[in-house]
């Protein structure tokens, strides 16, 4: 009786598993709720064209990249995924992502954008669209954009003197991200570039210019021009309330200040000793799956489908972020978008090295410890370059 | 069958209705789990995650003799609970002393043989190899045969077979190609795109220079380029002309020169991770203060919530208060509300330029105290919301114990003429810890380990100006700081050192628990004497 049973059992697990194995040859795509639906439009014009079903599956932007790496080497990923440039280090150096040849397309596309997809040499990925911070000022208290960082100081003081607003410029205590515009301004930077991309053995934290940058802060927040304490809320909060006139913020923080009914303007970082500031582009894109067993459909997707202004301008209506893709990026007219065009055109890809997870402590310390007064400008950089440095050497 | 001995009646019938039912509801549960467990089982190993599948099958195997044997019929009740520990404790236990033990983490988290597949993919150009644009034609439903377009030389034309490979010369430079060539069919888009994946494994051409196709328009006589050779446990990297044999101490295919390939391969590297921890400069340096605030910060925790729930529990308890359940109720709010949500509204309510409380400073003319600036004040603003968090289960918790010391002891002690602190201090707390002693100590350990508090708080902050070269915040608690040097190391995720720290932090743990276990011990005494 019990064999039977035990019998009955098994025919039962078969019977739910059988379907689970099932695979066909379909192209099968990771993405978020935003762009999947576009997708799928995308896919089933796929599917008409050529007779290959295309599977968007959806998934939180941030569990594709933990899901992928757990997923593909186990012969269950999907054939795609859609994901931000500085996954690539991680996915990279683990074998997890086939090369793709973009020679043919290359001149479309924003150039910042597609090299943001090279890893130690090798194009991994097709972007769609490149997003960056912007300088972000109120109209009413400031009509002219500041040319310089001693602009934005001058006018602040005057701003103050004047009684219009409380502060005028003012930043994140401890956001490298926030800050990076400005150190690269002042000709710091984070890793040296070369043609094979970011060197991990060139830390620019504590090069002069970043130093200088620091010291500009220190200087700034020390002569009582910005109070220290402030996170992204206390900044949005300050310039969303009128006491604050100048910041810098992204494109994710555009619903808000409209909201608050402040005349704003978006417009390019001011310069610096070292030339125009420079945000960090934050760009997304299509990587192709190396475990994979359709990689040529896969390719023909991203070619033939994702790379025409057709479907770009799809998903720029479905997710507005600057587009990569130079003819959509051409024919922007919302003047917000267009300043954090302006804005990113300099913009240098933020690394995607995995060293790059080495800095971020270490550096948003430094901030803060220059911001309370804990430590010099020199100190804290110096200090941050050295903890880089050895945290990359491996203790 | 055996069950029956379970049977306490004394009429001893196979056929007992009740018995029936007992073993139909048994084996229909049992049955019910099994097929859960083999199937979490098949689905497990196919994933290729054996060490699961093994435990959950040995876990459902245990459960199911315990169940069908009748002199095991004590473990019966427990097994769920025993099912349960064995996967939800034992087996993370061991298994992160297995990821301690080995590289596992990004830049190694791949097995073996997976690299070996992965390698297999990439194709290289041997010199003088020749690429070419190509087209996909078909014989019937049958084999395929590639037409070849090469772009440098003018438009010059081939045709190659699986096993023949010619010139065309039949057609013109620019020209349509042909529908049909020596009777194979040019295959549309469509229809060359859905067999893409069977043509790019086919080898075309002759066997002298055999070609593949190698991307979406390019095919060429390309060739694999990594081959391993099992014999000498090495992949042959025809490109370079350089063999990279596996090195088992850094999970990598390493040449002479020390070169290594694409990515590398989980690998057991012994106390490597252990070793690496206790070298860093991290314990060097600021290990030991985070170590002092942890303690610190524990202690203090459980203290200040023990008192302070007390101090709640013995005001309710008397029956002078008014509305003693209504005050009850709203004491135990902060328990009620998501952690997560109170440690955000403190935040804001803290922050120093926006935040109502030193807003509240400012309008009284004082100086609004600096809290995620000054390490004492991020430190005393942590404590005080673990306070608002913690206290009400303390009081919860000691309400119950003092509504259970009896009254008569009370009595007696009135009649002994103890004032009040000579009940609180002689009857009340000793016999007050016999039941709570056991939480304090689970308490300690949570806080010990208490990761969200720090991270929603601030991240560790404000950071240490001499921490030295790993960086470190004057909040850190062992297992933040240690999240922080196990992700924010040079190459992202690395699991196994992250395991090799935890291990060592639950050595930890474990260690002061059983110390204060030893003490607790002492308490229980205390009771018995009463």
């Amino acid at each position: 009786m019990r064999i039977k049973r035990i019998a009955l059992l098994i025919a039962l697990v078969v019977m739910i598993a059988a379907p689970a194995s099932a695979q066909d040859d379909a192209l099968t795509i990771w993405a978020d709720d935003t762009r999947a639906p576009i997708l799928e439009e995308l896919g089933a014009e796929f599917e008409a064209e050529f007779g290959v079903p295309v599977v968007v599956d959806e998934l939180g932007f941030g569990d594709i990249r933990d899901q992928f790496k757990t997923a593909a080497p186990a012969g269950e990923g999907p054939d795609l995924i859609i994901g931000a440039h500085d996954w690539l280090g991680e996915l990279a150096v683990n074998g997890l992502l086939a090369e793709i040849d973009v020679s043919d397309v290359a001149d479309q596309f924003l150039p910042a954008s597609l090299s943001a997809f090279v890893y130690e040499g090798v194009q991994y990925g097709l972007p769609y669209a490149a997003e960056n911070v912007a300088f972000i000022r109120n109209a009413d208290l400031v009509p002219e954009n500041p040319e310089t960082w001693d602009d934005v100081r001058s006018v602040s003081e005057q701003l103050i003197a004047d009684g219009e607003s409380t502060y005028g410029f003012i930043m994140f205590d401890n956001n490298p991200y926030h800050f990076f515009p400005l150190q690269t301004a002042f000709g710091g930077y984070v890793f040296g570039l070369t043609d094979e991309g970011y060197d991990p053995g060139d830390v620019g934290i504590d090069s002069d210019g970043s130093i200088a940058a620091a010291a500009y802060i220190e200087a700034y927040g020390s002569d009582g021009l910005m109070p220290s304490g402030i996170d992204y809320d206390v900044m949005h909060t300050m310039f969303e309330s009128g006491d604050a006139a100048m910041i810098i913020t992204g494109p994710w923080a555009i619903p808000r200040i409209e909201e608050s009914g402040v005349n704003f303007v978006v417009a390019g970082i001011p310069a610096g000793p070292g030339g125009s500031g420079k945000p960090f582009l934050g760009v997304q894109g299509f990587m192709v799956s190396a475990f994979s067993e359709n990689q040529l459909l896969a390719e023909a997707f991203l070619f033939d489908y994702i790379a025409t202004n057709e479907a770009m301008a799809s998903l720029y209506s479905a997710d507005p972020r600057p587009p990569a893709f130079l003819e959509t990026r051409d024919s922007l007219e919302d003047e917000v978008m267009l300043g954090f065009v302006a804005a990113g055109t300099e913009g240098l890809a933020m690394p995607a090295i995995p060293e790059m997870s080495s800095v971020w402590t270490a550096w948003g310390g430094a901030m803060e410890l220059v911001r309370t007064g804990e430590l010099s400008a020199e100190e804290a950089f110096s200090n941050a370059g050295e903890q880089i440095r050895a945290l990359i050497e491996g203790e | 069958m055996a069950t029956l001995a379970l049977n306490e009646k004394p009429k001893r019938s196979a056929f007992d209705a009740r018995t029936l039912l007992r073993l139909g509801v048994t084996y229909i549960a049992l049955a019910i789990l099994d097929a859960m467990a083999l199937f979490l089982v098949y689905a497990f190993a196919s994933d290729g995650v054996w060490e699961l599948a093994i435990t959950v099958g040995v876990i459902t195997l245990i459960v199911n003799v315990i169940n069908l044997r009748g002199d095991l019929y004590p473990l019966r009740w427990i097994s769920p609970a025993l099912a349960l520990m064995g996967l939800m404790v034992v087996f993370p236990i061991i298994y992160t002393v297995y990821v301690s033990l080995t590289n596992y983490g990004d830049g190694n988290l791949l097995t073996k043989q997976q690299v070996i597949n992965r390698l297999a993919q990439e194709i290289y150009l041997p010199e003088g190899g020749k690429v070419y644009l190509w087209s996909l034609y078909q014989e019937g439903e049958g084999n395929f045969a590639l037409w070849l377009t090469d772009e440098n030389d003018g438009d010059n034309y081939y045709f190659a077979t699986l096993g023949n490979f010619e010139a065309v010369d039949s057609i013109d430079p620019g020209a349509d190609l042909p529908e049909v060539y020596q009777g194979y069919r040019q295959l549309s888009r469509g229809e060359a795109l859905r067999a893409s994946g069977e043509a790019q494994a086919l080898v075309f051409g002759a066997a002298e220079a055999p070609i593949g196709i190698a991307s979406r328009k390019q095919a060429g006589e390309f060739a694999q380029r990594y081959v391993f050779q099992p014999e000498n446990d090495a992949v042959f990297d025809h490109e370079l002309q350089s063999l990279f044999h596996a090195n088992y101490e850094t999970g990598q295919f390493e040449n002479d020169e020390g070169n290594t390939l694409l990515t590398g391969f989980i690998s057991g590297i012994g106390l490597e991770n252990y070793i690496r921890f206790i070298n860093s400069p991290a314990l060097s340096g600021p290990l030991v203060r985070i170590f002092a605030w942890t303690i610190g910060f524990s202690l203090a925790s459980v203290a200040s919530t023990f008192c302070v729930g007390l101090l709640f529990a013995l005001l309710l308890q008397n029956k002078r208060i008014p509305y003693r359940k209504a005050f009850r109720t709203l004491l135990i709010v902060p328990y009620a509300i998501p952690g997560l949500i109170s440690v955000a509204i403190w935040k804001g309510m803290l922050n120093p330029n926006l935040g109502i409380i030193p807003n509240a400073f400012v309008s009284l003319g004082l100086e609004p105290p600096p809290f995620f600036i000054d390490p004492g004040w991020a430190k005393f603003g942590i404590l005080m919301i673990n306070l608002w968090l913690g206290y009400p289960y303390f009081m919860l918790v000691c309400s119950g114990a003092l509504a259970s010391i009896p009254s008569d002891m009370y009595e007696a002690a009135e009649v002994d003429g103890a004032n009040w602190w000579d009940k609180f201090r002689s009857l009340t707390l000793p016999m007050l810890l016999v039941a709570v002693g056991p939480l304090l100590i689970a308490s300690f350990t949570y806080n010990f380990n208490n990761f969200v508090l720090i991270e929603t708080y601030d991240e560790g902050g404000p950071p240490m100006a001499d921490a030295g070269v790993v960086p470190a915040g004057h909040t850190d608690i062992l297992i933040s700081f240690a999240f922080r040097l196990a992700f924010g190391g040079g190459r992202g995720a690395d699991f196994g050192l992250a395991s090799a720290i935890t291990i060592i932090i639950f050595a930890l743990v474990a260690g002061v628990t059983l110390l204060q276990f030893r003490v607790t011990k002492g308490w229980e005494e205390t009771s018995e004497n009463v």
